[in-house]
């Protein structure tokens, strides 16, 4: 059988489950669910198939041809997309059954597993595009079916508004992002990622012609929006208002790393500038949601702006790791050559890996905590959950170990990989990056013992139950994939040419990189530990240092001025073209000349008396009037 | 000695009873014999004109005038007919639908 047949088959199974559930089980919400889940088993295996058996291959197919415009739909499949395949069906599996359960009693879940199906489409078209404008196409799509999720409960007026921000904000981001790719086709006439990646490769000298930076940094505004990178982050801690197994596949493991994904797609038209730029975005990015993710009280909210900066990690992974790719070749404008993946792409799109998983994990944890205390989600009304959610408690804590870079988990392989790109590159980046671990360390500890810890300091805590089997294996799956996703030697063969590209720092850095970040984790343990104190019941930072608690509480005012821009001056200048277009277009123009016409209308049906005689008179008087212009008195 | 000058007064009286004929009866029958009255005058002056200069130009004007007449009358009475049969009359007052 043909490779792209199975490339079909994985778009064509959440496809029709999702059309099958909009047309047919709206209201059979049991069904919807069976054909959601049994979508995503089959998409598993079809993944697995193309993974592990199926070779490295591009098939393009016309789609559109208008001039010089071809834009063709295909699917690229390397190794980079092989990788995110695997984290999109495997993680999407998890949550589809996770929500088995999240979900059972809910009324209108049918909408909820149809919203999944085609939120798997899209995201697995998006990973298999082979070019960018089929990818844009895609990346619009599970922006929608993000967009549709936020707002499933339809009833909260704050989900309705967060989903709108959601959309809005990354419309600002992926405005940038089309802008880049209609540059790319002006400037290449084509928009095909092996055959821009073949220039690129051919004509080194490429990425100092004009305009090169510019499209690097327009394809990264998309990042910015979908990633959650400063200043588009907004809508990524507001999407919370979403259900949780919605977060934990869409806003944590897959959609929000498109944006990581893209630019490993792109990376070999990025230029030093562009790279520079990404790199200290990045940066900001993973050092503002860590403090943010501090003085957050919504569990959702500190898992949101703790993703927030894993995707600044990965963003500055990227950045730092391509300019150490440029450094290591001498020349400062030279070219990676053929070689795509560099150490950056192979440390963020690890990185991407292993948060995905705990990331998930922590999310569908968070979720089985939600359910457990019916709803509840202000961590400071939790507690002494450690007892009687085990399963939670165990899968969870071994999640924030990954996350915050423990020894020998997960997260302490892939965020050395990014110490190490970034020591090699930059090494204010370097420290400001291990200081970002220490928070993570911090924020996650402090969740950690306020949740798990101490008394329950609730009713709804102290009923918690740990919730049944669909929700824990999932649990338990994705944490044993966060103990050994940081082992490199684990991955198969299919994917080493990213996995085999994790840079090795020699002895002596290692060293430096092992030191810094250890010291960084543990003290951000011990910190929160002696901090905070186990199963706090109030947020001791709020009550010592008050003015540095509130700005972070209110995340640096960014929704403040937002709202401050949106209101006052976009509105006001949105007003006066309004008043503008009422006066002049619509006023003038339209209804001016339709009044003209109007007017003579009127004038003339004054004509039409409706008698024969009259009209012989005017027939006597057109008649004169020809006569006078045949004999020129006129 | 009756001359060309009569012919041509006869012919004015004939297109002038038409013409006031068409602008102040009523009945749209009648508007219509006058109609045919001025195409007779006109007809009467071609012919003492033709006499007059003594071609068979206007002679044949007549003939073809005649023909085109007689074709418009049955056209022309069909439509009275017709909008007889619809509107049970033919008096002009009342047949004013295109008023404004």
């Amino acid at each position: 059988m043909e490779s792209q047949l199975y490339a079909y088959g994985l778009l064509a199974i959440p496809l029709l489950s999702a059309i099958a559930i909009a047309f047919f089980f709206r209201r059979s919400g049991a069904f919807a669910s069976g054909v959601s889940v049994g979508a995503a088993a089959l998409i598993l295996a079809v993944a697995g198939h193309i993974i592990f058996k199926v070779e490295n291959f591009e098939y393009n197919v016309n789609w559109i041809e208008i001039g010089t415009l071809n834009v063709s739909f295909g699917f690229l499949i390397n190794d980079l997309a092989k990788l995110m395949l695997f984290v999109v069906a495997f993680v999407g599996f998890l949550v589809h059954v996770f929500s088995l359960g999240y979900m059972k009693d809910d009324p209108n879940k049918a909408r909820f597993f149809g919203g999944l199906s085609i939120f798997m489409f899209s995201m697995l078209g998006l990973v298999m595009a082979s070019s960018l404008i089929t990818l844009f196409i895609f990346w619009e799509l599970v922006g929608f079916s993000s967009y549709m999720l936020i707002g499933f409960y339809l009833d909260k007026p704050s989900a309705a508004a967060a989903s709108k921000k959601a959309f809005i904000v990354n419309r600002v981001g992926d405005f940038g992002f089309l802008i880049g790719i209609i540059m790319v086709f002006s400037m290449f006439g084509t928009l095909n990622l092996s055959a821009l990646s073949d220039t690129f490769g051919a004509d080194a000298s490429l990425l100092e012609a004009a305009g090169v930076t510019t499209i690097g940094l327009l394809l990264f505004c998309g990042t910015v929006g979908k990633s959650g990178q400063l200043p588009l982050h907004v809508w990524l801690p507001d999407a919370m208002e979403g259900p949780t197994p919605v977060s934990a596949l869409i806003h944590a493991a897959t959609m929000v790393a498109a944006g990581v994904f893209l630019l490993c797609r792109t990376g070999f038209l990025m230029t030093v500038d562009a790279l520079t730029v990404i790199a200290w975005v990045g940066v900001a990015t993973a050092l503002f949601a860590g403090f943010t993710a501090v003085a957050q009280r919504d569990i959702k909210k500190i898992l949101a702006y703790s993703t927030v900066s894993q995707l600044g990690y990965m963003v500055a992974a990227f950045g730092l790791g391509s300019l150490a790719a440029f450094k290591g070749h001498g020349d400062a404008h030279g070219h990676m050559g053929q070689s795509v993946v560099t150490g950056g792409v192979a440390a963020a799109m690890f990185h991407l890996t292993t948060h995905a998983f705990f990331k998930a994990l922590l999310f569908l944890g968070s979720g089985s905590i939600i359910h457990a205390c019916h709803h509840e989600q202000d961590i400071f009304k939790m507690g002494g959950l450690k007892s009687k959610m085990p399963v939670t408690f165990i899968t969870f804590t071994i999640g924030v170990a990954a996350l915050t870079g423990f020894p020998l988990l997960a997260g302490f392989f892939s965020k050395d990989a990014i110490l190490a790109v970034a020591l090699e590159s930059n090494k204010a980046a370097f420290y400001l990056l291990v200081f970002g671990a220490f928070l993570t360390a911090l924020y996650m500890t402090r969740l950690w013992l306020i949740t798990f810890l101490g008394a329950p300091k609730s009713d709804n805590a102290d009923h918690a139950r740990e919730n049944g089997l669909t929700m824990t294996v999932p649990l338990i799956l994705l944490a044993v994939l966060s103990i050994v996703g940081g082992y490199a030697s684990l991955y198969p063969e299919v994917v080493s040419g990213v996995i085999g590209g994790i840079p090795h720092p020699d002895s002596a850095g290692h060293t430096t990189i092992l030191i810094a970040s250890l010291v960084a984790v543990f003290a951000g343990y011990v910190v929160s530990y002696f901090f905070y104190g186990a199963g706090a019941k109030e947020d001791r930072l709020e009550q010592t240092f008050k003015p540095l608690h509130t700005i972070l509480a209110e995340k640096f005012y960014f929704d403040h001025v937002y709202d401050w821009y949106v209101a006052k001056v976009q509105q006001r200048v949105a007003t006066t073209l309004h008043f503008t277009e009422q006066i002049a277009l619509s006023g003038l123009i339209i209804r001016g000349t339709a009044g003209f016409a109007g007017l003579i209308g009127i004038g003339l049906k004054a004509l039409h008396v409706g008698s024969i005689h009259a009209y012989v008179y005017w027939f006597i008087g057109g008649l004169a009037l020809f006569w006078a212009l045949a004999v020129g008195i006129f | 000695m009756i001359g060309l000058e009569h012919f041509i007064g006869v012919s004015s009286l004939l297109f002038a009873i038409g013409f006031f004929g068409v602008l102040l009866r009523k009945n749209t029958l009648v508007i219509y014999m006058c109609l045919e009255l001025m195409l007779n005058a006109a007809n009467l002056a071609l012919i003492a004109f033709s006499r007059y200069h003594g071609g068979m130009g206007g002679n044949v004007f007549v003939f073809f005038t005649i023909t085109v007449a007689a074709a418009e009358v049955a056209v022309g009475l069909a439509i009275i007919v017709a909008l007889f049969r619809k509107r049970q009359t033919v008096e002009v007052e009342e047949l004013n639908a295109l008023n404004n």
